[in-house]
């Protein structure tokens, strides 16, 4: 059996890993754009804010390949695959037969619609080859724009001020994180945003980038207002990449559709992570979050359906984790509920900065965000996960003196 | 795999464990010395108010597959070849994705002295492979004084609990009922279990 994987990050190596165990004999072939050995990619915002060495951003040793007796094609881009002759083309025209197919391609950060996005200081964060460019595009003691306060403007904000340099974060809305943070954990976000030294800008969003010399000099925003800035990070969401299956009929504008064995509709061809549309694990709707532990789950599915297992993908549930040196925050599942028995449950305690948020819907627990204290958030997660009705458990999560603890001993 | 066994009924809640546990994961491995050090350690395991027993101690499981180990952003957890969970501090980012992941909610984030520069990083039990190594049971064992916490094959301490639980249920089907109504229930079950 010819295996052949397009991707090499968290989808691409599970599935690997879980193929190779199951299946001894066949070929397992992995192709990456990129030239470099797997490495996290959650982790660049670290390496950018010089919190890890170099050499930690690698998830795998040299030898890693041989050791599983993969054939890695590294540096190659995949430019068509065709489901007919099921064959993949790379850049360098070689075409490569497959029996099985994964695609676990990824996605690509989004830039906006606005003049000047061409210029000499624009960035996003996604590739180990960003990091290279921003560090040396960054001149120390400047001024960076981050556009976006999602997870990871966030982050690359904090990172940036850490390295001494000036940072404007926009955000479009009225706080941060607008997606999944509801008004009181934002302002304990803020207070938090402000203590780093970020300047953070509410509802602000650029219109156009301005240069000169082809070069970066700031950005025009909604308000007329301009901000001087000799760089520009755009951390707006991505989209998947899927142009190589152009003509196909896989892929749709949100991904590619998958069914709950990470089947697409061609049967021998499979898709994990970030480039696929997976089903929501409380709607069972598809859904598209692009997160880790999701892109890892699906491509140990995907790879044991490959080898012709029957494994089940439970359905993905959003969660995040926030963590500027020190605060933290978890949320998970809805942010809110979406049915008319919808029910939200919060505890603040201001003066510790705790703050603890449940959604239910339907006797169930259906989302969270704890603030402060995070640690039991597993317990909550399984909660979630397993669809426990509220009424069963052995502990009001509604009590104050509730403790996910109690649901064990 | 050996492994810490738990056994709820017989815990009274005493944090011996918890202080054996600090001590064990300090630089001097002394109590006094523990005390004075730049980072002071802290336990790997927590002892919850109980709700069917008094106390509840929760310590890693060490799982196989382990969901805090699949969700690892930074590489940090592996499998150790004894077949513990292991999280290797110089790797941790403190991004606590874990603690999502993990369903027994045992990970602690504090600063250690292995990785002294760092603020905090994810801690939980590690089964003491320092004192694995010169044959010693893990600290937390050794000092537990009511044999709530005992090491050994979970099959082995499954097997037991259940020839226990069976006996238990068959003396109780015997027991004169008046007997044993003004004992609390975990000195009952904690009779029955020894």
């Amino acid at each position: 059996m010819r295996y052949v994987i397009i991707g090499t990050s968290a989808a691409g190596l599970a599935a690997a890993e879980v193929l190779r165990a199951r299946d001894r004999e066949g070929s397992i072939t992995l192709i990456s754009e990129e030239e470099h050995l797997p490495y996290s990619r959650p982790l660049l915002t670290y390496l950018l804010g010089r919190e890890i060495k170099p050499e930690k951003i690698f998830l795998k040793s040299a030898d890693f390949f041989a050791h599983l007796r993969l054939t890695a094609i590294l540096g190659e881009p995949v430019v068509k695959v065709n489901p007919v002759t099921c064959e993949v083309r790379l850049g360098n025209q070689k075409a490569i037969p497959y029996d099985r197919l994964l695609i676990a391609s990824g996605a690509r950060p989004r830039l906006l619609n606005i003049p000047g996005q061409d210029l000499t200081g624009i960035y996003t964060l996604r590739h180990l080859a960003d990091v290279d460019r921003l560090e040396a595009g960054l001149a120390p003691g400047g001024t960076v724009v981050v556009v976006g306060a999602g997870a990871v403007g966030l982050k690359v904000a904090d990172c940036l001020v850490s390295r001494g340099l000036t940072v404007k974060l926009l955000a479009r809305g009225s706080q941060p994180l607008s997606r999944i943070l509801d008004p009181v954990s934002a302002d304990l976000l803020m207070q938090v945003i402000k203590e780093k030294g970020i300047d953070l800008h509410l509802h602000s969003w650029p219109e156009a980038i301005l240069g000169k010399q082809g070069r970066v000099t700031g950005v025009a925003l909604n308000d007329n207002r301009e901000l001087k800035a000799q760089a520009v990070i755009f951390s707006v969401g991505v989209e998947p990449r899927v142009e190589f299956l152009a003509g196909t009929n896989l892929a749709e504008a949100g991904g590619i559709r998958v069914d709950s064995f990470m089947r697409t509709s061609v049967p021998e061809i499979f898709a994990a992570g970030d480039c696929c549309l997976p089903h929501h694990l409380i709607t069972g709707q598809p859904a598209a979050f692009h997160i880790w532990p999701a892109a890892v789950a699906q491509g140990q599915v995907a790879g044991a359906n490959m080898a012709g297992g029957r494994r089940r993908y439970d359905g993905i549930l959003p969660q995040n984790s926030i963590s500027l040196k020190g605060f933290r925050i978890i949320t998970g599942g809805h942010f809110a509920p979406d049915t008319a028995d919808g029910e939200i449950y919060t505890e603040l305690d201001l003066p510790r900065r705790r703050y603890r948020r449940l959604v239910f819907q339907e006797g169930r627990l259906v989302g969270v965000t704890l603030v402060g204290e995070v640690e039991q958030a597993g317990i909550y997660f399984q909660v979630m996960a397993q669809k426990l009705p509220v009424r069963g458990l052995v502990a009001d999560p509604k009590s104050k003196d509730f403790h996910p603890g109690k649901l064990w001993g | 795999m050996k492994t810490v066994i738990i056994h709820p009924e017989r815990c009274v809640g005493c944090f011996q464990c918890r202080i054996a546990c600090a001590v064990e994961h300090s630089r001097t491995k002394s109590l006094a010395g523990a005390l004075f050090e730049a980072v002071r350690p802290v336990p790997r395991l927590r002892i919850y108010p109980g709700r069917q027993h008094l106390a509840f101690p929760n310590k890693c499981r060490h799982c196989d597959p382990a969901p805090c180990q699949q969700v690892c952003i930074a590489g940090a957890i592996s499998r150790a070849p004894r077949g513990t969970v292991q999280i290797d501090p110089d790797r941790c980012i403190n991004c606590a994705m874990c603690a999502m992941a993990c369903p027994f909610g045992v990970l602690s984030y504090a600063p250690t002295f292995k990785a002294p520069e760092k603020r905090a990083v994810a801690l939980k039990c590690d089964q003491c492979p320092e004192r694995e190594g010169v044959g010693k049971v893990p600290a937390c064992v050794e000092v537990c004084k009511v044999g709530a916490l005992t090491y050994g094959e979970v099959e082995d301490a499954q097997e037991a609990k259940g020839r226990a639980f069976a006996q238990a249920v068959f003396t109780s089907l015997k027991a004169d009922k008046e007997a044993g109504a003004a004992i609390p229930e975990m000195i009952t079950l904690w009779r029955q279990l020894s």
